[in-house]
């Protein structure tokens, strides 16, 4: 045939759109039959760079003796060839003695039946492809132009080569850049931190073809109940190195895979392989992301670009996280923000309307004073029978039941600076019972103490607390009607890594109707006759004045628990534990 | 024994009335001033063994004439009698000897009197 209407053969079939192994064998058929050719084959560079024949002519004999061996580089005529990228031809006599890395005893003796040989490098100016391999027996000779034909297929079977690598790595850019985009959208979404990492591992595992992804956390600074979020199963055989992995990423600070820890001899009998990548923002590590992947037949699911991928995962997880720690730190602030806003504006409604209340107060209880006193001295001064002496008794009553309500007004307004000090909770727990105790209206109350004495002493100031405790046992009293029981514990509690002491009192009075629940600790609501309706609010007060909050169990038709938190300090709690 | 002098210091004529008929029945001498000027003004030219001293009043406020009074002699005994308990708290009225809450019983004052006199 006439050699241009086999190139055009051979360009046609090139630009097909059959697969790639298809082209390029039908284009080796195509020039063995044409030259009388016994072989033609393809060798390709493998991911390390070694040479492999992939492709033939379907006569080839040679192919899968070759096909066994694989060389590097600069080894034997083929890695010579592909080292130069210069076209070389031998005849038998002159051909050197070994192929790639095999030598010609192992091609079985069939080496001298060939009379050609040729070896052409299939490269653009930057990359190397592979090498064309041809040998014949019928040829004698290769003339110019059957050189110059060989070295057109070379290239263009190059082409085939390169654009196909291209498409390849487009793919895999695009898929790269799909799951980047996909862990954007996760990472900026509004979703709860949990959920955040437990996705971003499922798509990294997806992208990555992983059999697990692992993302551990450093601190707690999410305030999660979990540090590691994990998509897929860990063997259990590779748990503990995964863990050491972790650690070594912790130190070093750089990505490492099990191959970089592993020794000579494990290398090679390791069925999977693990890449661990930092996460770290502005130098500070805040975890690691691990990947996993397992030996399957066809080669590890995770290859070495595993590397590469996972640090660039890695980087984007660790804006993200960034980011994720911004809007939780926002919203814990945004958070704190209402709360003081709302505190503001409770002091400020307080202090309005506690000026007023002072001050009618105030102006109230000197005529108070005097109106009680004289009536006192009248009492002694004149003799009264038995019903005028009632009438004197009820005047002095209701004044100092009077007197005790500014007295609760005039102590709710004042805003008395707080006087700290180290006490000892459960002695004036017990110097308050030990007082009600002593009276009568306290005769039918069975008090039950349970102490946790490992909390000895709270910074507080005494005498509020003490008001508090009051108040809340007085409740607690007219809630079981003078009959029952109240229980008091104390103990301690973390709330977001912050100590408390606690301090909670039960009563068996039938629990807070829920409807109410929420004024209990609003000024001037009351339930009970002649209740000012400032105890709750005045305890409440105080405890938020020392940093702590009352927390209220209500079960209905049982009873309430009143439970007062007070902050209390790092160290006094690992002293007590040591 | 002589009986000792006490001066009550309050705005309202009818408190000073009520403390010097109760305070007089407990054997003291008991001389009264309508503000912080003229309790000072008092102190200064006649001997007292004790001041019971409210807090508002206009003109000087009971704070400000317990430092006047503790400046002229820090060994006159001052007892605060207020209307507020806030003050018991306050920095400020910790110069005073003694904290009443003002109360138409007036067995609490008449006990810290004592205490602080010595009188048994």
């Amino acid at each position: 045939m006439n050699p241009l209407d086999i190139f055009g053969k051979i360009i046609a079939i090139s630009h097909s759109n059959l697969e790639i192994a298809s082209r390029i064998n039908a284009i080796l058929n195509i020039i063995a039959q044409d030259m009388s050719l016994d072989e033609a084959i393809v060798y390709t560079l493998d991911a390390d760079k070694r040479l492999t024949c992939r492709f033939k002519n379907d006569n080839s004999a040679l192919f899968h003796l070759l096909n066994e061996y694989r060389s590097h580089i600069g080894e034997g005529i083929v890695g010579s060839v592909a080292q130069k990228r210069v076209a070389q031809s031998f005849t038998f006599r002159d051909i050197p003695p070994r192929l790639g890395c095999l030598f010609y005893p192992d091609l079985d003796g069939s080496i001298q039946k060939y009379k050609v040989f040729s070896f052409l490098p299939m490269s653009d100016d930057s990359y190397l492809y592979g090498v064309l391999f041809i040998c014949s027996s019928g040829k004698e000779r290769l003339n110019n132009s059957d050189k110059a034909f060989l070295s057109m297929v070379a290239r263009e079977i190059g082409g085939i080569l390169r654009s196909n690598q291209l498409i390849i790595s487009s793919k895999k850019r695009i898929s790269e850049l799909a799951t980047l985009s996909e862990l954007g959208k996760i990472l900026s979404s509004n979703a709860i931190p949990q959920d955040i990492l437990n996705n971003i591992a499922f798509i990294t595992a997806k992208a990555l073809n992983a059999s697990f992804v692992t993302i551990r956390l450093a601190h707690s600074f999410l305030k999660l109940d979990s540090q590691r979020f994990t998509y897929g199963d860990i063997e259990s055989e590779s748990e503990e190195e995964v863990k050491k992995l972790e650690e070594e990423v912790k130190k070093l600070g750089k990505t490492l895979s099990l191959r970089d820890l592993a020794t000579e001899g494990y290398k090679n009998t390791m069925t999977t392989s693990l890449y661990t990548a930092p996460l770290t923002s502005r130098g500070h590590f805040l975890g690691t992301v691990t990947l996993g992947g397992s030996q399957t037949v066809s080669g590890p699911t995770v290859e070495e670009n595993g590397r590469y991928l996972i640090e660039t995962i890695a980087n984007y997880i660790s804006n993200g996280l960034e980011n994720t720690l911004l809007t939780t730190k926002l919203k814990d602030v945004v958070k704190e923000l209402n709360n003081a806003q709302k505190r503001l504006l409770e002091q400020e409604t307080f202090r309005n309307l506690g000026e007023m209340t002072a001050n009618i107060a105030h102006e109230i209880k000197n005529p108070l004073v005097i109106i009680g006193g004289f009536t006192k001295r009248l009492a002694k001064k004149v003799r009264l029978d038995h019903t005028e002496n009632r009438y004197i008794e009820i005047i002095l009553k209701e004044v100092a039941r009077l007197e005790s309500i500014l007295n609760e007004v005039l102590n709710y307004v004042k805003e008395s600076p707080m006087v700290v000090k180290e006490c000892k909770i459960i002695e004036f727990i017990d110097e308050l019972i030990y007082l009600f105790t002593s009276d009568r209206a306290w005769e039918k109350i069975e008090i039950i103490r349970e102490y946790d004495n490992g909390i000895s002493l709270v910074p507080c100031d005494d005498q509020q607390i003490k008001q508090v405790l009051i108040n809340i046992l007085m409740n607690a009293h007219d809630a079981i009607d003078g009959s029952g029981k109240i229980t008091i514990q104390t103990g301690r509690k973390t709330i977001n890594e912050r100590p408390f002491a606690t301090i909670s009192i039960s009563d068996t009075g039938g629990g807070i109707d829920p409807a109410i629940i929420d004024n209990i600790f609003n000024p001037f609501f009351t339930t009970k006759e002649g209740g000012t309706g400032l105890g709750l609010a005045i305890s409440n007060k105080i405890v938020l004045n020392h940093g702590g909050h009352i927390q209220i169990n209500n079960l209905m038709g049982k009873g309430a628990t009143f439970i007062v938190y007070l902050p209390i300090k790092n160290n006094i709690i690992r002293e007590e534990l040591i | 024994m002589k009986k000792a002098r006490l001066l009550v210091v309050d705005d309202e004529e009818n408190i000073r009335f009520l403390f010097k008929e109760e305070l007089e029945e407990e054997g003291y001498e008991v001389d009264a001033a309508s503000n912080g000027l003229e309790a000072l003004d008092k102190i200064k030219h006649a001997a007292f063994d004790l001041v019971i001293l409210d807090i508002k009043m206009p003109g000087m406020n009971g704070i400000e004439a317990l430092n006047e009074i503790k400046n002229m002699n820090k060994d006159l005994p001052v007892i605060l009698c207020s209307a507020y308990g806030e003050f018991k708290q306050d920095f400020s009225s910790w110069a005073s000897d003694g904290y009443v809450v003002k109360s138409a019983d007036t067995n609490e004052l008449k006990q810290t009197i004592k205490d602080i006199l010595k009188i048994a």
